[in-house]
């Protein structure tokens, strides 16, 4: 037995030199066999990864901005993603915020009211986004200062002007020893108590340059409104978003006299709706690009079936030879099927290594990140053999019709 | 008298191009027994090769029986030719057929392959007919290396390495020099001395005389000459 295994070994061995052999024996042909399949394989691999890169960045940046699982942001005005709502958007209150706040299955409410002012400092003027936020503001969005303190709740109950700079503000105005000086918001004095740690930015939201009062100066001193903007809600951790929202929005629905067909005037901004919102267009045109490279795919299995069927024919004069020699259909067919897999096991593993090539390449001059998975590496040697498979079939089918006649001198 | 190895009645061959067909060989009769060598001469055109490629079991004959070793040929599947291609049938040609990319011996061994085992044993029989051939330090060489009888003595030698009890030639000697025809004409001979069937397909009187029997084939059919 184990001798027989041997032989059979050596066996195989011996039919896999052949096969070897023969492809080397073209060399031109290899290479623009190897070349469609490498070139097509890098597109999709490269497309892939970079889409999974893409979207691990989204994802990554999401956590880091505690929009976790158990976060819900309430937004005044209605139907629009972000920035100012189509509808009223006067109608949000304090007095909701309190109202969910009861809920059990909330842990944290953080409300605010926020608006973009004048700020200045020493005569540089910028408008600046100015947030008036309790205490809660910190722990329900993971933002600890890094210098003094944050918001406290004898700052609400005084209406003291004290300010909570975002990190980028002292650079932005060049306050050298920020604690205790004195910045202008619409025109007054506020006292910095703060500085926050940094926030990675997401899209177009540059986190770092808000500046932070308590709830109730913005609201008297700065917007002279009684209306807020929006309402962060942590959940507990058990509860489950796919029944606290939708009735969060009943309730909010009903505080706001919203009965029937009426839009919303607030949406309800949850992790998987701004994750779907970011990556939706992102994947239609990683789709739209894989569609492209699975076309490119299919040409380069054309490329293969043509070369392959030259080399079908090139190689007649052997193929008969074989036969001749008392080689059956079935090892000739396997014959020109090994030689195909074997130019695709190459090819997707080349492929594999160029598109990591090309995404360390792209990622310097991108904020994508290369990443490296097996799944990539899967899918290119995957599709690679399924294509050489299925475009060598004809040429392998072929190469079993040769005439051993064509070795005779003449008929 | 003991069974034919070969039993020819009445093959009919017939080619069917478009619309029109030609019947190249029209009733061929032949009996090859064990230890034959048989010539086969003809102009051509006159169906030889094609007799040679039914009777290699590389086609089937139109009509008519074709028994070898016993075994009528018709009702042999293709698995089947090819097995008996293997072990029963050596084969070689006018040009040689060699592997390019293959040293001498890997050509020899090629047959073994297809045999479904090479063994250390074969390596050593390929080796020793390549030595009997003259070609003992040339075994490692790739056929454009070897001159063209020396590239039809590694040819003979992967005919002769499974040991098969008939050797087909089709114009063993058409590519060859005079010197080395006369080599291989000689090799064939003693080949045949030893037992080894013979049938062999030739333009040339003198190659044809080293058989021990000539027959002419003319329009499909053998004819006294």
């Amino acid at each position: 037995m184990g001798s027989s295994l041997k032989n059979s070994f050596f066996l195989v061995l011996a039919y896999y030199r052949e096969v070897v052999k023969e492809l080397l024996s073209n060399k031109v042909n290899l290479v623009f066999m190897v070349l469609a399949l490498v070139l097509s394989l890098t597109a999709i691999n490269t497309i892939y990864a970079l889409g999974k890169s893409a979207e691990k960045q989204v994802l990554d940046t999401l956590a880091n901005l505690n929009f976790g699982k158990d976060a819900i942001l309430i937004l005044a005005g209605g139907q629009r993603f972000m920035g100012v709502g189509l509808t009223r958007s006067d109608t949000l209150k304090l007095e909701d915020a309190k109202a969910l706040e009861k809920l059990s299955f909330v842990k944290l409410v953080s409300p605010t009211s926020g608006g973009t002012l004048e700020v200045s400092y020493k005569g540089q003027v910028e408008k600046i986004r100015v947030e008036g936020v309790f205490p809660v503001y910190a722990p329900a969005n993971t933002w600890n200062v890094k210098v003094g303190r944050f918001i406290e709740d004898e700052d609400l109950e005084k209406l003291n002007k004290v300010v909570v700079l975002g990190s980028d503000i002292p650079k932005k105005f060049g306050i050298a020893n920020p604690i205790g000086d004195k910045i202008l918001i619409s025109g007054q004095h506020f006292t910095i108590v703060g500085i926050l740690e940094e926030k990675p930015s997401f899209g177009h939201f540059p986190l770092n340059e808000r500046v932070f009062v308590p709830f109730t100066t913005a609201q008297r001193r700065l917007f002279n409104r009684d209306y807020i903007t929006a309402i962060k809600i942590v959940l507990q951790p058990t509860a489950e978003q796919r029944i606290s929202v939708p009735l969060i929005r009943s309730i909010l629905r009903q505080r706001h006299n919203l009965y029937g067909i009426a839009e919303d005037d607030f949406r309800i901004i949850t992790p998987d709706f701004v994750l779907a919102r970011f990556l939706s267009a992102q994947r239609v045109l990683q789709t739209f690009l894989l569609a492209i490279s699975l076309i490119s795919l299919v040409i380069s299995g054309v490329v293969i079936l043509n070369l392959m069927s030259a080399m079908v024919e090139e190689k007649a004069g052997i193929i008969a030879l074989r036969r001749a020699l008392g080689a059956t259909n079935r090892i000739i067919f396997i014959h020109y099927i090994a030689m195909s897999l074997t130019v695709a096991l190459f090819s997707g593993f080349v492929g594999w290594l160029l598109s990591l090539g090309v995404m360390h390449l792209i990622s310097a001059f991108t904020p994508l990140k290369p990443l490296f998975s097996w799944t990539t590496f899967g899918l290119s040697l995957i599709f690679s053999v399924a294509t050489s498979l299925i475009f060598s079939v004809i040429p392998a089918t072929r190469a079993t019709k040769v005439e051993p006649a064509i070795l005779l001198k003449s008929l | 008298m003991s069974e034919p190895l070969i039993l020819l009645r009445d093959i009919k061959k017939v080619f069917v191009v478009g619309k029109i067909s030609y019947e190249v060989l029209k009733g061929v009769n032949l009996e090859v027994f064990a230890g034959d060598f048989l010539a086969i001469m003809g102009p051509s055109g006159g169906g030889k090769s094609t007799l040679l490629y039914i009777l290699g079991l590389l086609d089937k004959p139109t009509s008519g029986s074709y028994l070898f070793e016993g075994r009528e040929v018709s009702t042999l599947s293709e698995a089947e030719m090819a097995h008996l291609r293997n072990q029963k049938i050596g084969f070689i040609f006018q040009a040689f057929h060699l592997v390019p990319w293959a040293t001498a011996l890997e050509n020899v061994l090629l047959p073994t392959l297809y045999r479904g085992s090479i063994t250390e044993k074969d390596v050593k029989r390929a080796s020793l007919l390549l030595d009997r051939l003259g070609l003992q330090n040339k075994q490692n060489l790739k056929p454009a290396e070897l001159s063209g009888g020396e590239q039809q003595r590694v040819a003979i030698a992967r005919a002769l390495i499974n040991q098969p009890s008939l050797l087909l030639a089709d114009e063993p000697t058409g590519n060859l020099d005079s010197k080395s025809s006369q080599e291989v004409v000689k090799i064939l001979k003693e080949l045949n001395e030893e037992g080894l069937t013979i049938i062999l397909v030739t333009h040339d009187p003198e190659v044809a005389k080293s058989a021990k029997k000539v027959k002419f084939l003319k329009d499909g059919v053998f004819v006294e000459e």
